[in-house]
């Protein structure tokens, strides 16, 4: 390393040309499967990740189920062609990790109590990754729960803030994320005003760290006012479809 | 977050529909600190003369066996005392997947039956109702004259079993004992 990267300039703009608190363009589409119950895809900035939901089904192996409530059951899981350096397919420490932490990310959102004894099976594949991808995951899990007409409490949407340069970002890209200071990827529940993922990567100061939630808690309305809109471009294409066969 | 007021505005989970002092929820929605929000995609349903506030969904309806139920599915095993039954269907609704039930001997048929294999075959599609849930299983009864097997093949050769006074194969002449529904041959899937 001879030189340090710049990784925010002195007009305030970063690598790829966003302002501090700006987001990466969104994609996210609803329905995009035909053999899952429920899907979704997203595509933020480089990310690439598709959503599928199957269930409630009956749970195997049968010991596994609770006799209260549904298991939700999450996958999360990165295809070898997703980065840069070939990823083995096989689910490393990190992918059971982040399994784990999206699985509890969504768990309040859905009313698993009206299902008991079966299990709700997610799965989230990433087919290109470029930082975020947990939060990306869960904004697009979300949709696909909802795409299944699993009833939930609220749609969650999540995003990351961080710090590069000193400075206190949004929607850290890859590069953001390796080379900067801090990640704070945050999982909110805009109408019930719920945060369900709150994690640190990095050091950041008391005041730092109010900042980036407080950011990241921005940016996550910014996603849920687009995750309602994909869920709304889908149904309602559906209903004109149906009434334009109705009239003909 | 601005309150939706119109039947057939469209919702999406988590939306605000109202405060309890107005509208009784029902299904579709749910009531946290005294506010209605709506749990599934779907529409606004208004019901003014009875104060009631639903949601009318717009995704997949989820189905499960509920005690009471009547499913359709197929035979998978019988043993002496048990049959099992992949139930592949619920009410009307087909499932995207399956869930398992059990018919016990003693739950086949009002009158005696000696021998499960005189009631059920593996292959046979039978109507059930879903008696109890209990010991994380479904127990299932064709103790109606409407239960029972709907179509029944051939333990010989596979043929669809002819219903007159007798199942009779068709095509091996063999004859073969169930315990059928009332709509035997007949019930449309």
């Amino acid at each position: 390393m001879t030189e340090k990267i710049r990784l925010v300039d002195d007009n305030g703009i970063r690598t790829d040309g966003r302002k501090l608190d700006e987001l990466r363009p969104i994609k996210l589409e609803a329905g995009v499967l035909s053999n899952a119950d429920g899907s979704a895809y997203i595509e933020q900035g480089k990310n690439k990740i598709l959503a599928a939901v199957y269930g409630p089904r009956e749970v195997h192996p049968r010991h596994l189920a609770l006799p209260d409530r549904a298991l939700l059951r999450c996958r999360y899981h990165m295809a070898p062609f997703s980065v840069q350096e070939r990823k083995s397919p096989a689910p490393s420490r990190r992918e059971i990790e982040l399994s784990k932490v999206i699985r509890e990310a969504l768990e309040p959102a859905i009313f698993l109590e009206r299902f008991p004894r079966t299990a709700i099976d997610l799965f989230i594949e990433v087919l290109q990754a470029d930082g975020g991808t947990r939060v990306a995951g869960i904004t697009v899990a979300s949709l696909a729960l909802a795409d299944a007409g699993i009833p939930m409490r609220d749609i969650v949407a999540a995003c990351a803030a961080g710090k590069a340069d000193g400075y206190i970002l949004l929607d850290l890209n890859d590069l953001e994320d390796k080379e900067g200071e801090a990640d704070v990827p945050v999982a909110y529940m805009p109408s019930l005003n719920r945060v369900g993922l709150l994690q640190m990567d990095g050091q950041l100061t008391p005041e730092e760290f109010e900042k980036a939630f407080n950011l990241a808690i921005e940016g996550c309305k910014k996603i849920y006012a687009l995750q309602k809109q994909a869920l709304k471009a889908k149904y309602l294409a559906i209903k004109e479809a149906v009434e334009e066969t109705g009239q003909k | 977050m601005s309150e939706v007021r119109s039947s057939g505005h469209f919702v999406v989970p988590g939306e605000k529909l109202g405060v309890i002092e107005e509208f009784i929820p029902n299904s579709g929605t749910y009531v946290d600190d005294g506010y209605i929000y709506s749990s599934r995609i779907g529409y606004v349903l208004i019901d003014f003369a009875n104060k009631k506030i639903s949601v009318y969904p717009a995704a997949r309806n989820i189905s499960v066996p509920k005690v009471n139920s009547i499913v359709i599915g197929w035979v998978t095993n019988v043993q002496d005392s048990h049959a099992t039954i992949r139930i592949i269907r619920i009410g009307r609704k087909f499932l995207s997947g399956f869930f398992t039930g059990v018919i016990h001997i003693a739950d086949v048929s009002r009158r005696y039956v000696d021998n499960m294999y005189d009631a059920f075959r593996i292959g046979d599609l039978v109507r059930a109702k879903v008696i109890s849930n209990k010991n994380n299983t479904y127990h299932l009864s064709t103790k109606e004259d409407n239960l029972g097997a709907i179509y029944a093949f051939c333990s010989q050769c596979g043929d669809l079993l002819i219903k007159r006074r007798i199942l009779k194969c068709m095509a091996c002449g063999s004859i073969e004992k169930r315990k059928t529904a009332s709509d035997y041959g007949r019930a449309p899937l």
